[in-house]
């Protein structure tokens, strides 16, 4: 059956493998994700910090769950991402796949970095300590060393190309272990814990409470983005750096 | 008790790691730009290799 | 002539560390994966962990320093530069010091000014903490300095590995026991003072005669 919608969409995921147009399209929209992303988290912060009456329960300290849930969800999101985009890449060879595949990590490092030390802070009132090993916060800082064991791998290779391979698998192999991980880790906590209640939002939230939540889970997404396309655009110029069309890019800039 | 000063805190750590996140690429391409200058002007000014003499 | 060699190798060593400045990060990511570890094997309680804090803390900058000895000579050993040390007109001992001082700040520092941090994780009692940093700061140097004869014994093996381990560690229960056990002793009330001159006196020591026979176990090895 002959749809040309669909031929044309094929054509454009063909071309944006290309290295020049790959570097035309994020220049070109890496911005635009910048700026709605930002605007986004803006309407979203504000309603976290103006609009949302204190909770009963833990007063101002609720409104930390506006940056530390949907960091959470971006931490958990792009590790699946990178393993998607690692595994088209290793399956069909696809460099923009690879280079893809190893932008998202720093970038989950990071949405990682937020989710644990927000979760800290928020739990310092609460616990009155700065940490506590309850299985949340364990398989979030399990899940930080999966994500700089891939860029730690990806940077001790010289080849550009076997790094992206070998830390794509080792994406992989870190998605598929992931939920044996937090099992282990929830089956040890019943086995020692079983004591205090992790207060971590998991009170219901009224509906006008969630708006800002639902803001900044859109905005996150949008400014990870914008952050994937430039990271994606320097790794490629780096691999492209002794090709013609980087040399007629630098000239024309010029 | 004040949660003012938590809440700063975590707020101000998602905008210190995000600009951070902003910043970082934004040089890599900076830079591999500039490498990319570096060598154009490293081969212009290059002298055009001498002819093999047969 | 010996400073200008000593500033010669402070810049070289630095500029190469910054070309490759994310691996400064490994010593300290290693430090904070033992204390995982050893928290996910006690049970995660605080009542289990704070008492043994200071302890898994130490062991955890200790194995962390032994995991680095391996850079300590032997990118210099791959390329030549080893050879240009020991026909150099400063005394081999001299850059073999300036060396593992350099070491020991990139590897061993960045995880000691971690320790406040992973103390916290471990919930290690703030009064421990001072005594701690205070061992810390004796003793991870002559962890350096006894590393640094270990890395030149070994620097011709190409699968050095678990033998580092087996060569140093047995080197290193002196520093272990004098430095987690001046923390111990504090925190039953004793003074650990006498404790902390012992590792004092140790450096010292480690630092005159260290470089001295790394030096001749570099010629040995490289022979």
């Amino acid at each position: 059956m002959n749809s040309p919608v669909l031929d044309r969409l094929i054509r454009w995921f063909h071309q944006l493998g290309s290295p020049p147009t790959f570097d035309r399209f994020a220049a070109r929209w890496a911005p635009w994700a910048y700026v709605l992303g930002l605007l986004t988290m803006a309407v979203g912060l504000y309603g976290a910090l103006f609009q949302v009456p204190a909770d009963y329960q833990q007063g101002d300290s609720f409104r930390i769950l506006y940056i530390h849930v949907p960091s959470a969800w971006m931490s958990m999101a792009i590790f699946a991402l990178m393993a998607f985009y690692a595994a088209i890449g290793l399956v069909w060879r696809i460099k923009l796949c690879e280079i893809l595949a190893m932008s998202c990590a720093p970038i989950g490092a990071a949405f990682t970095l937020i989710t644990l030390a927000t979760g800290s802070i928020w739990g310092k009132p609460m616990w009155g300590t700065w940490w506590e090993w309850d299985p949340r916060l364990t398989t979030e800082l399990i899940l930080l060393f999966l994500y700089l064991g891939v860029m730690g791998l990806y940077a001790a290779i010289d080849d550009r190309r076997n790094a992206a391979r070998a830390a794509g698998f080792l994406a992989i192999v870190g998605v598929a272990l992931l939920p044996v991980i937090r099992w282990s880790v929830v089956w040890w906590n019943s086995l020692h814990q079983g004591q205090t209640i992790r207060m971590f939002g998991e009170s219901s939230m009224d509906a006008s409470m969630l708006a800002p939540l639902a803001w900044m889970v859109v905005g996150t997404h949008l400014w990870f983005v914008g952050s994937l396309l430039t990271r994606a655009r320097a790794d490629n110029l780096v691999r492209e750096s002794g090709k013609d069309w980087v040399a007629r890019l630098v000239e024309a800039r010029r | 008790m004040s949660y003012r000063e938590y809440v700063i805190a975590a707020y101000a750590v998602f905008v210190v790691v995000l600009l951070w996140d902003f910043a970082a690429p934004r040089l890599q391409v900076r830079a591999a730009l500039r490498a990319a200058r570096l060598r154009v002007s490293r081969i212009a000014t290059r002298e055009p290799p001498a002819e093999l003499r047969r | 002539m010996m400073r200008r060699a000593a500033g010669a190798l402070v810049t070289r060593d630095l500029r190469l560390l910054w070309t490759r400045r994310g691996d400064a990060f490994q010593p300290a990511l290693f430090a904070l994966l033992m204390v995982m570890l050893f928290a996910l094997a006690l049970g995660g309680d605080a009542k289990a962990l704070a008492p043994v804090a200071s302890a898994v803390l130490w062991l955890a900058v200790l194995l962390a320093g032994l995991l680095s000895l391996d850079s300590m000579f032997r990118g210099d050993a791959e390329d030549g530069s080893l050879e240009q040390w020991m026909l150099a007109p400063v005394p081999l001992w001299w850059l073999v010091l300036v060396r593992t001082l350099v070491h020991w700040a990139s590897t061993a520092l960045p995880v000691i000014l971690a320790v406040p941090m992973l103390g916290e994780l471990l919930h290690l009692p703030r009064a421990q903490l001072p005594v701690l940093m205070v061992s810390l700061m004796l003793g991870t140097p002559i962890l350096s300095l006894l590393g640094a004869v270990v890395a030149a014994l070994t620097i011709g093996m190409r699968r050095a590995g678990v033998l580092v381990a087996l060569l140093a560690l047995p080197l290193y229960v002196p520093v272990l026991v004098f430095g987690a056990g001046a923390v111990a002793a504090s925190a039953q009330g004793l003074d650990a003072v006498g404790a902390l001159l012992l590792l004092g006196a140790g450096l010292v020591l480690a630092l005159v005669l260290a470089p001295l026979a790394a030096a001749a176990a570099l010629r040995i090895a490289h022979n």
